[in-house]
């Protein structure tokens, strides 16, 4: 809690989470520096993926889900009464657990976000297009079967795809909760290459149990355990030398 | 432990019995409807059906048909001419024998004019089914049969049987022997028959109450009015199943409204057809009187509810997944609905649409008083608000119970059964078929 | 390439329009869905406001009770109670015909026929209750009921018996099909449970599965109840429609008349008619039909309810 930046990209102050009466993230104090890789670890249902959701306010799908304290970004409060979600939510891509292409075509998947904010010229989508896939690193495998339906791909070249389509809408934040959870050791490798390539482009915040993802990716590290942020350090010291005992032992393996 | 075991085997054996008195049952019923239905379309045609055709309808070869009506004119000459020479002969009979006679020949006369047709030179009936002889051969052989036999009862059993008694020995050595004769051995001679493949009866007006043509304003009748249940019936049943899926957040208005569309699906489809003459017509006045309008109106409401339902299944199978996607790349709720919820229901919903339509057509009794007609033409897709047409359910029941030679039109009623049957497994079959894809893309 | 708008923060005016556009849509919607379920309300009233004159002008009583059905007599009477027993005796025969072997057939489907032969039959099935009514009618009509008459040397082959027959056909799909889907819902582990301690399969599917899927049956039964009752071709054509009660009223080869069979039949004569007691006598029987169904689902949806109730523990 002691490296709150001056560049934090969002900043949570006193911020919780309730699902009905369950409090799940409790009076979370967190700035998410910008452009660099923040990993967001912790035991199952500790509350990092409802931390994560709360960004773009995903939560508010869920029934019952309540928000309190402050949640900065851009200077505005997130869950503030006058926020434009759709517009949050533009500036503010998410990658998911499973890899969720739309059942459409890999063009029109990528398209999809774009075309919501506006741009319908095909030119501007084509470039769009492009250049997400580019950034997806997946322009190479797909560019001969753009129009092919994307329930084709392979797992790990959906979850590319996805990332692909958040990138199409040009976030500023990329969220990732548990990408690579669903994929196998290549494909999982291969999105991790992608989120080093992405640093310092892309403001990223990544949820992962898996604690080697989080040392190969990440420069800072928040360690969530029973829905309070137990500790947030630079990613090097929090594995060498962490400075909670509950850290250690998740770090170690006694729990978790 | 041995009465154990053959209690379990009878039990066994009685359920595969079930499934097999169940199977058999079905084929039972759906067996005569396709073979004799087959008939309306594949038949024997006699000379008469070509000359028919060529005469009403403009179909075949004038040239052809002309030559073999010539030919087949010279070969009835001679029963026309026994006939006559039989005439004369009674004039001269002892009145005694004349009488008896009379009104066997007078029977022999009319069938034979039935047969094959009045004879030439004689004005023409007004019926255009009397200005023909038997089409079918199937149709010439039964009245052949009339001519040859005479129906009589006995009752010396206490229940009367029927007994056919041969006409011919009456007449023995008479002139009219020799019409016996050649009906006998050279039916084939005066009438021709030819395979006939007759796919236009889907399409052809019918003539004269339908003895001659096709089915075509009967069709006509059942797609307006399906398709136009469906036009009314989906875009309710979509935006209410999206509202009670995406929208509705529980409560007892919800919960009324639920039970509301239950209690749609269980009314009987009778109320639903007093209903729409109640409401639609004598209320509403969507038209004066029976309208395609009103029938469509009625049976979107009754197929309602398996819209809904079939909706509300499809939506609910969409991965929460694809909603999250959309949302978290900045969609609205109603872009998510439109651009990614309801494509991917799509097909669910068309399956449902499809089962329903198949039920649209094939309903009788909600039709009955808001849109059907026994006897009509072909109504004008300009005419659908106004005009009551045909449909096939209504004409089949109205056809087999009501017109007043139902015996000698049975083609025509398997054929209208088979129709409509097909229809509705076309309809069902696609529905199968759509659902199977929807599981396969739903597994990967 | 940049978008149009990058403020996450909405102006107030702005907020205030999206509000009313959302509240606007969302009442749109509710709007639509209320009409499509309140259809129902309006179906009960109309029949209702038809039915009220009858009763006024002919009394309830008479209705009920009363054998002497003489709609076109001068005066006319309208007492519908043989035609209540037709449709009664009609119903019961049909689901008696249907129910033993549509649930010895359902259980064939789920317990003893490999997956490969309900892959196939249960679409077939599926299928078959698709096929309309009207087609079943012509059939008992044209197929069945001279069969009858010639073989069985009964007077007409239009008869209580033959509709009852048929409609037990018809019933019978949606019997099948919905027991199946209770008892295949009852689960694996019980049928395991059972043959664990040495049942047989008749034992465990009679002592076991079955009455753990009763009210899954049931509702199939109720099901098939109410597609008996509310049909109207089949008992049309194949019944003979004599409104009187059979002497006996077990005489199931006794011409018997329905409630359906009644409306369809004489709206026709009376649509010339609209306001007299004839027109408005066949309202009084569709809400006595309405009536009839209502019951149905209500007991189905209480059947329903129970077994929630009850798996939920208790």
């Amino acid at each position: 809690m002691s490296e709150q930046t001056g560049n934090a990209h969002v900043t949570a102050v006193g911020f919780s989470v309730f699902y009905g009466a369950q409090e799940a993230v409790k009076a979370v104090d967190l700035g998410i520096p910008s452009g660099e890789v923040t990993a967001i670890i912790g035991p199952s249902g500790c509350g990092k993926s409802t931390f994560l959701r709360a960004v773009n306010r995903m939560n508010d799908l869920i029934p019952g889900c309540r928000a309190a304290g402050k949640l900065m970004f851009d200077g505005e409060d997130v869950y503030g009464g006058n926020i434009d979600v759709a517009m949050l939510r533009r500036r503010v891509g998410m990658v998911f657990q499973k890899p969720n292409p739309f059942p459409k075509s890999i063009y029109d998947n990528v398209a999809y976000g774009p075309r919501l904010h506006g741009v319908t010229k095909r030119a501007a989508l084509d470039e769009i297009v492009e250049a997400s896939l580019h950034g997806a690193a997946l322009w190479d495998e797909v560019k001969d079967r753009l129009a092919k339906n994307a329930l084709g791909l392979s797992g790990g070249q959906a979850q590319r795809l996805c990332l692909a389509r958040a990138l199409a809408v040009k976030p500023e934040i990329l969220l990732m909760d548990e990408p690579t959870s669903a994929l196998d050791p290549k494909s999982t490798a291969r999105i991790e290459e992608l989120i080093v390539n992405l640093r310092g482009q892309y403001t990223i915040a990544i949820v992962t149990h898996n604690m080697q993802q989080a040392a190969r990716v990440s420069d800072k590290t928040a360690f969530f355990y029973e829905g309070v942020l137990v500790e947030f350090a630079p990613t090097s010291d929090l594995f060498t030398h962490p400075k909670e005992k509950r850290t250690e032992d998740y770090i170690t393996g006694r729990f978790g | 432990m041995k009465r154990r075991k053959i209690v379990d085997w009878v039990f066994s054996g009685g359920a595969y019995c079930a499934v097999a008195v169940m199977v058999a049952f079905l084929v039972l019923v759906i067996g005569p409807v396709f073979v004799k239905g087959v008939g309306a379309y594949v038949f024997r045609g006699t000379v008469e059906n070509r000359r028919m055709m060529l005469e009403q309808f403009g179909r075949g070869d004038s040239v052809a048909v002309l030559a073999e009506w010539a030919e087949v004119r010279r070969a009835r000459q001679p029963v026309y001419d026994a006939l006559r020479a039989f005439e004369r002969e009674m004039d001269e009979m002892p009145s005694a024998r004349r009488k008896e006679l009379r009104a066997a020949f007078k029977e022999v006369k009319e069938g034979v004019a039935e047969l094959l047709g009045p004879e030439p030179g004689t004005p023409l009936p007004a019926l255009t089914r009397r200005i023909y002889g038997q089409t079918r051969w199937d149709r010439a052989k039964v009245k052949r049969a009339h001519i040859l036999f005479e129906e009589q009862w006995d009752y010396s059993g206490g229940d009367g049987v029927r007994v056919l008694v041969p006409r011919a020995p009456m007449f023995e050595g008479t002139a009219l022997a020799l019409v016996f004769a050649v009906l006998e051995k050279d039916l084939e001679g005066l009438l021709r028959p030819r395979l006939r493949f007759y796919p236009q009866f889907l399409t052809d007006r019918s003539i004269d109450a339908h003895f001659f043509g096709g089915i075509g304003a009967e069709v006509a009748g059942t797609v307006y009015l399906a398709l136009g249940a469906m036009l009314i019936a989906v875009p309710f049943g979509i935006v209410a199943a999206v509202y009670f899926q995406e929208y509705a957040r529980g409560g007892p208005v919800l919960s009324f409204l639920r039970s509301c569309v239950n209690t749609l699906a269980g009314v009987p489809s009778v109320v639903f057809g007093l209903f729409g003459l109640a409401f639609f017509i004598n209320t509403m006045h969507v038209s004066r009187g029976k309208s395609v309008l009103a029938g469509a109106l009625t049976l979107a409401l009754l197929v309602l509810p398996t819209v809904i339902r079939a909706s509300e299944e499809a939506i609910a199978a969409v991965p929460r997944t694809y909603k999250e996607a959309a949302l978290s790349l900045g969609a609205g709720q109603w872009r998510t609905i439109l651009t990614v919820i309801l494509p991917a229901a799509l097909p669910g919903i068309l399956t449902g649409i499809v089962i329903s339509m198949g039920r649209a057509a094939g309903e009788t009794a909600p039709i009955i008083f808001t849109a059907a007609v026994s006897v009509g033409p072909l109504v004008g897709l300009g005419d659908v608000l106004s005009h009551p047409t045909p449909a096939l359910s209504w004409n089949l029941y109205n056809m087999c119970t009501e017109h007043e030679a139902a015996d000698e039109i049975r083609h025509v009623q398997y054929g209208m059964a088979l129709t409509l049957v097909m229809i509705v497994l076309a309809l069902n079959l696609a529905a199968i078929f759509l659902r199977a894809r929807v599981t396969r893309r739903l597994k990967g | 390439m940049r978008f149009a708008r990058e403020q996450i923060v909405l102006t107030a005016g702005e907020r205030r329009r999206r509000r009313a556009a959302a509240w606007a849509g969302r009442a749109v919607l509710f709007a639509v869905t209320s009409v499509a379920a309140l259809a129902v309300l309006a179906i009960i009233f109309f029949i209702a406001r038809d039915a009220l004159p009858f009763f006024r002008q002919c009394g309830v009583v008479r209705f009920f009770a009363s054998n002497a059905w003489y709609p076109t007599h001068e005066p006319p009477q309208f007492g519908a109670l043989a035609i209540f027993c037709g449709s009664l005796i009609v119903t019961v025969t049909a689901v008696v015909i249907a129910v033993p072997p549509g649930i010895l057939a359902a259980v064939c489907m789920s317990d003893l026929l490999p997956f490969g032969a309900r892959q196939v039959l249960k679409p077939t099935i599926e299928m078959l209750a698709a096929i309309p009514s009207v087609v079943y009618g012509f059939f008992a009509l044209v197929v069945l009921a001279p069969l009858m008459q010639d073989r069985l040397g009964v007077s007409s082959g239009v008869n209580a018996l033959t509709a009852s027959v048929i409609l037990a056909v018809m019933a019978l799909p949606t019997i099948v099909s919905v027991s199946e889907d209770a008892l295949q819902a009852s689960g694996r582990e019980l049928r395991e449970g059972s043959y664990a301690v040495g049942a047989t399969r008749a034992e465990t599917l009679v002592r076991v599965v079955i009455p753990a899927s009763v009210s899954g049956i049931f509702s199939a039964v109720l099901l098939g109840v109410m597609r008996a009752l509310g049909e109207t071709m089949v008992v049309w054509m194949a019944s003979g429609n004599a409104a009187q009660i059979p002497k006996p009223f077990f005489n199931l080869f006794a011409p018997v008349r329905t409630l359906t069979a009644t409306i369809a039949g004489d709206m026709g004569e009376a649509d010339q008619m609209t306001g007299s007691a004839h027109y408005h006598v066949l309202f009084a029987m569709g809400l006595s039909l309405l009536f009839f169904s209502f019951l149905c689902n209500v007991a189905g949806e209480w059947i329903v309810a129970r077994q929630r109730r009850r798996m939920r523990g208790g």
